[in-house]
């Protein structure tokens, strides 16, 4: 009776990490076919330039965009550093970045087409 | 905690990156993963220099894992105490001791890069059952070095999909340590069901399976 009880909780556990591995790789394949059409979002660790390049965007117009000089030769400050420096809130920044690009996808010939 | 981390490797670039992935390899829950796959972002930026990155990345890990190492090895039970609640419970690393010895160098390359989180576990535990130093250099550098260039290119190739990407192998690691548990356990199966299948005959009667039985 035990021998049967171990049998069956380890095939129990067996039939758990197939379902696991089913699971995880099915979900893993889904969000790699979206890859390519998924829009990346704004987050305060990141740099003008990296959001700039993650949307194929020149960063100089982000940096237009919300009226800050880039130091020279490459301003790497995050978007967080950016809003204490220039005295802003995060998610108000934030929000003018996400503006620019919008208004850079909509643009004839611009980054979305 | 992981935005100031990356923030740090954005603006500063090799310097943070090698002190964040050294303090990791020792044990710290930090997002490692997500934090190369950024730095080959910026290698396709032109911030940041591949074979650099490579390089810093691969100094910094195996600088942690030694660290690790050696607390097992020479740090005394108290301080191996102390260093393994930093990640979980002390009584974890008994089993990974067993996995050392049974799995040897191919164990630790691949907790080096597929099934990182238990990369501070298998430091302490090689360190706690003197595991050789040479052949733990040699299967960790080797790890370490696979890990970053993998993580790094796939941040390269994918760079304006930093986000989506982390996911996708979050979920690529959870798939593949699934695979791995389902692969021992499936083995374990198969050899209890022929153990108990075999017919009592041919047991020895003074064995203690069959005592066993008896009982």
């Amino acid at each position: 009776m035990r021998r049967w009880r171990t049998a069956l909780l380890i095939g129990l556990a067996f039939v758990l990490a197939v379902a696991g591995t089913f699971t995880f790789a099915y979900r893993a394949g889904r969000r790699a076919h979206m890859l390519r059409f998924e829009n990346q979002p704004i987050r305060p660790w990141m740099s003008v330039p990296f959001i700039a390049h993650t949307h194929h965007v020149p960063p100089s117009e982000l940096f237009a965009a919300i009226g800050v000089q880039p130091r020279e030769p490459h301003d790497r400050r995050s978007v967080r550093r950016l809003a204490h420096d220039l005295r802003r809130p995060v998610p108000e920044l934030m929000g003018e970045l996400q503006h620019a690009l919008d208004a850079e996808v909509h643009k004839p010939g611009g980054a979305g087409k | 905690m992981s935005d100031q981390l990356l923030a740090l490797v954005s603006q500063y670039g090799a310097p943070a990156l090698f002190g964040i992935v050294a303090i990791a390899a020792i044990g710290a829950p930090l997002p490692v993963t997500l934090l190369l796959i950024v730095a080959g972002s910026m290698v396709s930026q032109g911030a940041l220099n591949l074979w650099l990155a490579i390089g810093v990345v691969s100094a910094g890990s195996v600088l942690g894992d030694q660290c690790g190492y050696a607390i097992g090895r020479w740090g005394g039970p108290a301080l191996v105490d102390r260093v393994s609640r930093l990640f979980g419970k002390r009584a974890r690393l008994q089993p990974m001791e067993q996995k050392i010895r049974a799995w040897g160098g191919p164990g630790i390359f691949v907790t080096r890069w597929l099934i990182s989180p238990l990369g501070p576990w298998i430091n302490l535990a090689s360190g706690t059952a003197a595991y050789p130093w040479h052949r733990f250099v040699f299967w960790d550098a080797l790890g370490e070095v696979t890990g970053a260039a993998l993580y790094i290119s796939l941040g390269k190739y994918f760079s304006d999909r930093v986000i989506s990407l982390e996911g996708v192998l979050g979920d690529l690691t959870w798939a593949v340590a699934a695979l791995l548990a389902a692969v021992v356990l499936g083995y374990q199966l198969f050899a209890y069901l022929r153990r108990t299948a075999r017919p009592s005959a041919n047991i020895d009667p003074r064995s203690p399976e069959s005592q066993a039985e008896t009982e």
